[in-house]
């Protein structure tokens, strides 16, 4: 029964494959017409605005609204918040495709295409692809902030564990200082 | 009644897609491509032929044939990489060590089944033999769909409908020997319908797409500083950290 499943997964990807061919042409087809600076600057605006990121998914503004004690405020909040939150992880993720997109278009010319070059830039465009689906189902499903809570609250986990080692070294240490019949 | 009336549909459409290549001067553009629709065209005669006035030798005809046209169809795979990548030598490159990879593969699976002491090619009946062949057809396709879609390479009309034809004719063909080989006779009747019209399906995207020839849509040049290939992989890495860094700010506390 694996087997045939198998065989049949390798059909269903043929199939898949040839309705993006059947459906590529046209896209293809407005990419090569637009003009090379646009596609080249297009994606610059997203990823150059570090402070964009950080004040979106920070808990700052959060603390905020929490602070006025409205809870309508802070649904409403929240509804912006996340609608801003995948706006930003959509156009990331349109940027990155970009960025990939204009590597093969001009890669595609070019006489000396490295097999392993060419695989490490596809797996990191993948791993980037799929940071971003991630991102944004956490940010559907939880909230833009639950990354932020979960990396400060690892940071305290880290520290706490980093603090009680500490201890426990000490301890360790205070244990073998003393001798074995002292009280 | 109506598996003749699909056979003489398909013969009328195999004539067609010659009469149109011959007219439209697209023979000598895609030679593998029309010998291998002349090869089908003939081979659908003779065993229209072979079934009504000689029924005891049908079968090993039709098995013949089957592994003619398959032979074939190989060759046809590698005439759409030979023409959609006569402009990219570099991703013509890369193609060819895709194509290596996965024969490569095949050949150790191969290897491995033999030294397990089973047969070298793992096929009970010739009905898994068909599907087994298929299947390394399909991956040499898929591997080459996957090429021209991550690069961009513009087909154009006429090799898009000789690759959508073909790609649908291996995926329909690796279903159907599939599930027969699974389940037997009882799907056979359904199969005895499907798979024609299936092929009659693939014969319209032939005739509509080769019906006049449409060239190649043009590539932009690249710009001179990206030419050096070097610095185009180090821009690309250098931007993909830029994205990373990007995403990175979203977990910092």
């Amino acid at each position: 029964m694996i087997g045939v499943s198998l065989f049949l997964a390798v059909a269903v990807l043929l199939f898949l494959l040839l309705f993006f061919v059947g459906r590529g042409a046209e896209s293809t087809g407005e990419l090569i017409s637009r003009p090379d600076d646009q596609i080249r600057h297009g994606y610059q605006d997203t990823l150059y605005s570090p402070e964009l990121a950080r004040r979106i998914f920070s808990p700052e503004d959060r603390k905020f609204i929490s602070s006025t004690g409205s809870p309508q405020l802070l649904r409403i909040y929240g509804e912006e918040r996340r609608g801003v939150a995948l706006h930003w992880v959509r156009q990331t993720s349109n940027e990155i495709r970009t960025v990939m997109r204009e590597h093969a278009l001009t890669a595609r010319q070019s006489e000396n295409l490295e097999v392993t070059g060419e695989a490490k830039l596809f797996f990191q465009y993948i791993e980037l692809r799929s940071i971003c689906g991630l991102l944004a189902i956490f940010v559907r499903l939880l909230s833009p902030h639950v990354l932020c809570d979960l990396a400060a609250y690892a940071s305290k986990l880290s520290y706490q564990i980093g603090r009680a080692q500490q201890d426990l070294a000490n301890a360790a240490q205070l244990a073998t200082f003393r001798s074995p019949g002292a009280p | 009644m109506l598996i003749q009336a699909i056979w003489w549909g398909a013969i009328f459409l195999e004539a067609l897609l010659l009469i149109r290549g011959l007219r439209a001067k697209l023979l000598s553009r895609f030679p593998v491509f029309y010998s291998y629709v002349l090869f089908v065209f003939c081979e659908d005669l003779l065993r229209f032929w072979i079934h009504r006035w000689r029924p005891d030798i049908y079968p090993q005809t039709y098995w013949i044939t089957v592994f003619l046209g398959l032979m074939m169809g190989s060759v046809l795979v590698f005439e759409i990489y030979l023409i959609g990548l006569s402009a990219y030598p570099g991703t013509a490159r890369m193609a060819r060590n895709v194509l290596l990879f996965v024969f490569v593969v095949i050949f150790a699976k191969a290897l491995v089944n033999a030294s397990y002491g089973a047969v070298w090619w793992p096929a009970k009946t010739t009905l898994e033999l068909e599907r087994n062949l298929r299947i390394v057809q399909a991956f040499a396709v898929i591997s080459l769909i996957t090429l021209f879609l991550v690069y961009a390479i513009p087909f154009g009309r006429n090799l898009k409908g000789i690759l959508f034809g073909y790609g649908f004719f291996i995926a329909v063909s690796v279903i159907q020997l599939t599930l027969v080989s699974y389940f037997g006779n009882k799907i056979q009747l359904l199969w005895s319908y499907a798979q024609p019209v299936s092929y009659l399906f693939v014969l319209g995207i032939w005739v509509r797409a080769l019906w006049a020839y449409q060239p190649t849509p043009g590539t932009i040049p690249a710009a001179q500083l990206e030419n050096d290939y070097k610095a185009l992989i180090a821009a690309t890495n250098r931007r993909f950290h830029e994205a990373r860094a990007s995403l990175g700010r979203v977990v910092r506390p």
